[in-house]
């Protein structure tokens, strides 16, 4: 039994050596640590995220780790584990993991910490979030239009649209209060049915609800819903219905079935939060928003359903959402927010 | 109100029921496999989920859903067999043995996942050739006529010839009567020269047979794209419906049945604007609701039984 342990003692030891080299000796380039609280590879949040340390890696050179769990017990400890690691920036990429950096953040007092998706007020933390409303409120108006357009194949008669988030936590009901003024700007009597999968890692789920929502009479539904919304987007070419994209452009992946993605430039801020690292710009205690006039968030431009629906396209909804972009850029629309959500 | 309720409960809910029950189906069916010769299989959980990652895997690389299904039982006969030699042989328990095979199997997949397929959380590609639907051309003018007999996919109909020819063969043939009789008795099963370890084995390797088909069902029927963790408590909701029919495969379908049924009432309703927490409840609150169920009937029986003998 003595002999065991010492062999595991032995064993710690050489692995903590080895791990312990590269960190002596290469601290030159900016290492930069991102936490998520999902995974990479759901074509959607975490991916953008991944997409903007892309960027960063070829521009500035810089060292990047990804930690990645869906089990929220996780979550703290990939934080910690993180900040009390040397890396010279932590980014905390979702809301759930922005509390643990409110909780933290005291406590690792020369680690940066950057914050996408929440807002954090400490000397050592810069926090970026997005009007997300403001994009899905043009998601919920080309929902509302697209909903009538009888004339496309697998579009009812029936003035209903659909929602399926992960999830039930304030940044989603930003999403959705955006989305369903959207809906009722455009027509009043239009229904918007929501569902929430509970979790951002179960497709099934999500293709499950949306599904439901198909049969409840929706014939197009916005996806929030990250790897859960794999589901969904797979339950419209199922059923040859509709849904929207959200965060990346996610129009291609089933070409014809998706007839906008909401763009939440999670990229540009991940970038944009190493770039001030690199460049010695990192000023605490300070939250950006990106919306749609920073570029922040909107919608593609549907080139993909274009050319899937050929003549059937209706153009006129396209034109109608870069009028209502520009009225929301100029503040002659002013999109409602979720009061629960927090922006400074 | 009614408006509301009637967007609820309609003619759709069959085939939402039927496709959210099939995979807590081929769970049951496999544990249902083992348990009549008195093991209790709960490693289906991490049978289906290597299974499904193995059918969506060879779908994806060769093209054939038929070779995906082959590769996704041959995969499901090689875990069975690990844990019936653990089990039978070695004499493990088989509880610990099937937590293992369920632990080792999330983090298997979780590790192929990304070392095969260069992805993590979740892998979908058009190049996945899923299992046949079958689409019946006569339905196609008539909305009701279709959601109610058309368009399932190949695993979902034939589930329930699976839950019939089982049931035949455990209460009506030879092999179903020996079978029985090495789960209720091994001894006197023994005396009566039934090679009771070879007869487990042997139902053990079935079981890993219709559990491989179970995930393959799920990658590539349910859905076209592996996630991790898919099954997601889906093999545990089958050893439920196992308990709750007492082994026998028409009751224990009833009682997937009854968790496919809520499970769509439950996304249905939470459309309408019911809280999400309550209604993502259900599916536990089902389980136990069922189990209690199981429990009540079989006390009861047992007391019958009891006061027969006086």
């Amino acid at each position: 039994m003595k002999r065991k342990s010492l062999v595991v003692v032995a064993l710690c030891l050489i692995a903590s050596c080895l791990f312990a080299l590269p960190a002596m000796s290469a601290d030159k380039p900016v290492k930069v640590a991102l936490v998520l609280a999902g995974f990479l590879g759901d074509k959607s949040f975490n991916d953008s995220a991944y997409q903007g340390l892309e960027r960063a890696i070829a521009d500035f050179g810089v060292e990047v780790k990804v930690m990645e769990s869906k089990n929220p017990a996780d979550w703290e400890s990939n934080l910690i584990a993180m900040a009390a690691s040397g890396y010279d920036l932590v980014l905390a990429c979702s809301t759930q993991i922005a509390e643990l950096v409110d909780k933290h953040a005291a406590d690792f007092s020369e680690v940066r910490f950057g914050v996408i998706d929440g807002a954090v007020k400490a000397p050592n933390v810069k926090s970026i979030v997005f009007a997300q409303n403001e994009g899905s409120f043009l998601a919920g108006a080309a929902a509302a239009l697209f909903t009538t357009r009888t004339e496309i194949p697998g579009v009812n008669d029936k003035k209903i649209i659909g929602w399926v988030g992960g999830m039930d936590i304030p940044v989603l009901h930003d999403f959705l209060v955006g989305y369903e003024q959207g809906a009722r700007f455009i027509d009043p009597e239009v229904k918007v049915l929501v569902s929430f999968a509970g979790t951002f890692n179960d497709p099934l789920k999500g293709k499950e609800l949306t599904l439901a929502q198909y049969d409840q009479g929706a014939d197009i539904v916005m996806n929030v819903a990250s790897n859960t919304g794999n589901g969904i987007l797979e339950a419209a070419s199922d059923t040859g219905k509709y849904a929207i994209g959200v965060d990346l452009d996610q129009d291609g992946i089933y070409p014809g079935h998706i007839l906008t993605s909401m763009l939440k430039r999670v990229d540009v801020a991940s970038y944009e939060l190493v770039k001030d690292v690199v460049k010695g710009t990192f000023g605490g205690n300070s939250v950006v928003e990106m919306g749609i006039a920073s570029g922040g968030v909107g919608l593609t431009d549907m080139s993909v359903m274009k050319e899937a629906l050929g003549e059937k396209f209706p153009q006129d909804i396209l034109d109608r959402i870069q009028e209502l972009t520009e009225k929301v850029k100029s503040g002659e629309i002013k999109v409602e927010a979720y009061a629960g959500f927090q922006r400074n | 109100m009614f408006d509301d309720l009637s967007l609820v409960f309609n003619y759709t809910l069959v085939h939402a029921t039927l496709r959210a029950s099939t995979p807590i189906l081929y769970a049951t069916l496999t544990c249902i496999l083992t348990q009549q010769a008195d093991i209790l299989n709960i490693g289906v959980e991490g049978i289906m989920l290597c299974g499904a990652f193995m059918a969506v895997t060879v779908s994806y690389f060769s093209g054939s859903w038929l070779l995906a299904l082959a590769a996704a039982v041959l995969v499901g006969t090689a875990i069975s067999a690990v844990m019936a030699v653990a089990h039978l042989r070695y004499k493990a328990d088989i509880f610990v043995v099937g937590m293992a095979i369920n632990m080792l199997a999330l983090a298997v997949t979780r590790f192929l996942l990304q070392k095969v397929l260069g992805t993590s959380g979740s892998f979908y590609d058009k190049a996945i050739v899923p299992l046949p639907r079958i689409h019946l051309a006569f339905t196609d003018g008539n909305e009701i006529l279709r959601s109610l007999f058309s368009d399932y996919s190949l695993f979902e109909p034939l589930g329930i010839v699976f839950v019939f020819l089982l049931w035949w063969l455990l209460y009506r043939t030879v092999w179903g009567l020996r079978l029985r009789s090495v789960g209720l008795n091994p001894l006197a099963a023994e005396t009566a020269g039934i090679p009771v370890f070879r007869k487990k084995f042997e139902v053990m390797l079935y079981s890993g047979v219709v559990g491989g088909m179970a995930g393959a069902y799920l990658s590539l029927g349910y859905s076209r794209l592996f996630a991790e963790n898919m099954t997601n408590g889906r093999g545990f909701m089958g050893v439920a419906a196992m308990f709750f029919g007492g082994g026998d495969p028409i009751r224990s379908w009833i009682g997937c049945l009854i968790f496919g049924f809520t499970d769509s009432v439950g996304s249905r309703l939470q459309s309408l604007g019911l809280p999400p927490q309550f209604i993502l409840m259900i599916p536990y609150v089902a389980t136990i609701a069922v189990l209690a169920l199981a429990l009540a009937r079989k006390t009861a029986n047992e007391r019958r039984a009891r006061s027969a003998l006086k």
